[in-house]
């Protein structure tokens, strides 16, 4: 019984290991967390200035606060 | 007991081939031409030859560099005895096409959509180039490449093409 939930389990594992010559997968465009990095820099702009939350996202620059 | 068993045997399953290191021998596989997938290329018809088995792909930043460095390579080699195997490791048939229309390059160009090439050496890194003596023995193993591994390849060949078969 114990040894079937084991086999359920591993079957069950949704990660699979990437290996180094299989990154064509990853490489794809859809698979970008952003699909648009200039749409998403605007909207991060806008973000920020509306909730004044420079930086919440990722920051910019030295750490000067000028940008 | 079964239970432990089971345990190992799903971590041996997790472990891949050994790699393919220096003093080891060249993996005796064949594989689809990538222009010509019907007719298929052996590394062994290569034998006495000084070979260099390299994977690449176009999604990978360095092959920018190392493709035409190894076209450059079999050009300046190629009389000597020396040939250039590129394994292309593409989910498409056609991104790879493309990369070669802005790098073309002369060397035999081979498919391996089912991994099986990429797991007889198992490749750890893109690209990783095996350079393989006249006897089959693999003496050179490039993890990544930049303009010093071209330099250090070019001389390694030399001396390769210089060992009596």
């Amino acid at each position: 019984m114990r040894a079937w939930v084991a086999v359920a389990l591993l079957a069950c594992a949704g990660c699979a290991p990437v290996a180094p010559y299989q990154r064509a997968y990853l490489a794809r465009p859809d698979m970008a967390l952003d699909a648009s990095p200039g749409m998403m820099r605007a909207m991060e702009r806008t973000f920020s200035a509306k909730e004044a939350a420079n930086g919440g996202s990722s920051v910019g620059g030295g750490g000067c606060g000028c940008n | 007991m079964s239970l432990r068993l089971l345990a190992l045997a799903a971590c041996l399953a997790a472990f891949p081939a050994a790699a393919v290191e220096p003093g080891g021998a060249m993996p005796s596989i064949s594989m689809p031409r990538l222009e010509k997938p019907a007719e298929r290329f052996a590394l062994a018809s290569l034998k006495g030859k000084v070979v260099y088995v390299d994977f690449w792909a176009s999604w990978c930043v360095p092959c920018r560099i190392s493709m035409p460095a190894l076209d450059a390579l079999q050009k300046k080699h190629e009389q000597a005895g020396f040939a250039v195997v590129g394994i292309n490791k593409d989910a498409t048939t056609g991104d790879a096409e493309r990369f070669l229309k802005r790098v073309p390059v002369g060397f035999t160009l081979v498919a391996d959509a089912s991994d099986e090439a990429a797991r007889a050496f198992d490749v750890k890194t893109m690209p990783s180039g095996y350079l393989v003596d006249r006897k089959g023995v693999v003496r050179h193993v490039h993890r990544g490449f930049t303009k010093e591994t071209a330099a250090a390849l070019d001389a390694e060949v030399g001396k390769l093409l210089a060992e009596k078969p």
